[in-house]
């Protein structure tokens, strides 16, 4: 599967599903006299095109989990919009337009465990859903729960009738992706969907996702730390460092060649399952992240091999180099 | 020489809950050796075991975990002594400092209303006696944490203070002070930013080669496994399936679930498609007859189902508990 782009333009070419434009959150920390803001999110744009698997990486504390917050309105950004098929989500009055977005864009969560609840049989979930998004009658209602069980690989009686305590987290991980197929949306938001899962069932929920994309035209956006799978599944991806997206583009391009230097201390950190390509160099951590966060230039001016002195007080634009976003005044041209 | 050797040891959880009596049978039957001066790590997925594992061989065995059987041996000075009998009183003078254990989320472990010296001199003054402060206390500890490359500024810190990375390593630092024999990690990695994995994991092999003893790692993630172990046993459903030099266990897998798992690690730089293992993992409080694999293993014969198969020696080094290769062995 080949879907390079070549250049920014031919980007807006492609059908776009959901568009990020200039997101910020502010969270304000602490009160009285120790009252500060973090900035969680700024100046996120990026989109996620028809029929494609976008990923946010990044590690714990960049901000992607406010991002999929903020793109399924649990949480308003502070200043920046977001748009669904060309429609602003934020200024969405209609029930009927929300339920219709609700419907469209569903999410799967990090712990399967604490998506549902133990007392509840799993199937009243699934049942429950078809009712909300209105399927129409009970026996089609019914059909949409069979089918979505089916494009995971689970069937109606494996299901029926049992707790959640009786199912392993990638199983429970499988019925929740089931329980958003439902509504057939064309976007589904992951956050970190395969943390909690057990590395021998990790690949059958990634490889899911490939499938949902080839055969029933789902887009997904992955959000997640691992950059293994990141690559494996996705088409495209983007990079996060403490609320801003540092570099973007193609997948094969960002990760086998990182261009920004952040991208490329990453890479570097994860260890590879093989035990040939152990370490060698040593790393250092001095910073604290609260302290990354409050800096006025590049965030990331404080661990960079190539800072300069404009790095310190100014942040860098969004820079087109070679078909991708760097973040980064090395590639002022 | 061993270090620690267990051999057929069972611990269960036990639940009765009026009428009913569940047995979970998270360590079931293991036999093993660990040695001196190595990085021996234990892999497997959640819930089959490791860290109940790690509990008993610590000896932090409490309700509704129980100890059913088998026996634990730690080498002390040259000679073989059996721990499952010791009186705790006596075992305390062994903990900390012949054998540390570094729980998992331990980054959590420290005091948040004192200063990290406080917590450090806690610790020390219940296992050591300190006579003259500066000469038994302040010093070894400036020694100790210089040579693991911490900032001695970290002392005056509160907890709070810290990113997760420096106070994962600062527990480690504090409980490899008194030069334990044993260190136990579960986890350690786990929760942390890569940077920060990085440096724990450097940090563990050089308390490691520094004071060349013995590191029982636990972790699920195997990219940690390749980059720091020797050699690597695997658990399912609380047993040992197979146990192997860490190259050995990456490029020359013997037991089906292992081959599984290596083949479905995704790599950077290939994208061909990465089967995961087939079925779900068993219940441990309602093991499948026979071989804990078998529902799942596309090689299953009549054996499997009927009897659990050893963990024997196959090549050098190389143990697995499998009747695919212990019959061609046979043959």
């Amino acid at each position: 599967m080949n879907r390079k782009n070549d250049n920014p333009e031919k980007e807006i070419e492609k059908e776009e599903l959901i568009k990020a434009k200039k997101l910020q959150k502010v969270f304000v920390v602490g009160g009285g006299f120790a009252r500060s803001r973090l900035l969680a999110v700024d100046d996120v744009s990026f989109q996620v095109n028809k029929n494609e698997i976008f990923t946010l990486a990044g590690e714990s504390g960049c901000g992607k989990t406010t991002v999929s917050k903020i793109l399924l309105g649990f949480l308003e950004p502070t200043q920046g919009e977001v748009y669904y098929r060309g429609k602003n989500v934020l200024e969405l009055q209609k029930w009927e337009e929300k339920k219709q977005f609700m419907k469209e864009v569903q999410s799967i969560f990090q712990n399967p465990f604490e998506t549902f609840n133990p007392l509840r049989k799993v199937d009243c979930y699934l049942h429950d859903t078809a009712k909300n998004f209105g399927m129409n009658g009970k026996k089609r209602d019914k059909k949409a729960v069979e089918e979505a069980l089916q494009s995971v690989g689970l069937g109606m009686e494996e299901v029926q009738g049992r707790y959640p305590s009786e199912f392993s987290g990638g199983q429970l991980q499988r019925i929740s992706i089931a329980r958003a197929l439902i509504t057939k949306p064309s976007l589904l938001v992951a956050d970190e969907p395969v943390s909690m899962v057990d590395a021998s069932l990790r690949m059958s929920i990634v490889n899911l996702f490939k499938e949902l994309r080839d055969e029933h035209s789902v887009s997904v956006l992955y959000i997640t730390h691992d950059l293994a799978t990141a690559y494996y599944v996705s088409d495209r991806i983007g990079i996060m460092f403490r609320g801003n997206i540092v570099e973007m583009g193609d997948v094969e391009e960002v990760l086998m060649n990182p261009k920004h230097p952040y991208t490329q201390m990453l890479k570097e950190s994860i260890p590879e399952a093989d035990p040939k390509k152990k370490w060698t160099e040593r790393v250092s951590i001095t910073e604290l992240e609260t302290e990354e966060y409050m800096r006025k230039g590049c965030k990331f001016a404080g661990r960079c091999p190539f800072v300069e002195e404009k790095c310190k007080d100014f942040m860098p634009e969004e820079f087109f180099v070679d078909g991708r976003m760097v973040r980064c005044w090395l590639y002022e041209k | 020489m061993d270090i620690l050797k267990t051999e057929n040891l069972k611990s269960y959880y036990i639940l009765e809950m009026g009428e009913t009596k569940k047995e979970v049978k998270a360590v079931n039957n293991v036999t093993i050796n660990i040695r001196e001066d190595e990085i021996y790590g234990i892999a497997g997925e959640s819930g089959c075991g490791k860290s109940t594992f790690l509990k008993t061989i610590c000896k932090l065995v409490e309700p509704p975990l129980r100890m059913i059987g088998g026996t634990i041996y730690y080498q002390i000075d040259g000679k073989y002594v059996e721990i499952t009998e010791t009186k705790e009183e006596e075992f305390r003078k062994l903990r900390w400092k012949y054998i540390s254990y570094i729980p998992q989320g331990s980054m959590n472990a420290l005091n948040p209303i004192i200063r990290i010296r406080e917590s450090f001199k806690d610790f020390f003054t219940a296992h050591q006696k300190i006579e003259n402060e500066e000469r038994d206390f302040e010093e070894p500890l400036r020694k100790h944490l210089s040579a693991l490359g911490l900032p001695v500024r970290v002392l005056k810190s509160y907890p709070h203070q810290l990113s997760g990375g420096m106070r994962q390593r600062t527990t480690i630092a504090l409980a490899t002070i008194l030069k334990p024999r044993i260190i136990v990690a579960d986890e350690p990695t786990t929760a942390l930013d890569v940077v920060a994995q990085r440096a724990v994991i450097q940090l563990l092999k050089d308390i490691q080669k520094l004071q060349k003893n013995t590191i029982i790692l636990v972790t699920h993630d195997m990219a940690v496994h390749a980059n720091i172990t020797d050699r690597i046993g695997i658990m399912y459903a609380g047993m040992f399936v197979e146990e192997a030099r860490t190259d050995d266990i990456f490029e020359n897998p013997l037991h089906p679930y292992t081959k599984f798992l290596i083949a479905s690690l995704p790599k950077m730089g290939d994208k061909t498609y990465k089967p995961s293992v087939p079925g779900v993992p068993p219940s441990l409080s309602n093991l499948p007859p026979g071989c804990p694999f078998h529902p799942r293993c596309p090689y299953a014969m009549d054996i499997c189902k009927k009897e659990i198969p050893q963990l024997v020696e196959l090549n050098t080094e190389h143990k697995s508990a499998c009747f695919l290769n212990s019959k061609e062995r046979v043959e």
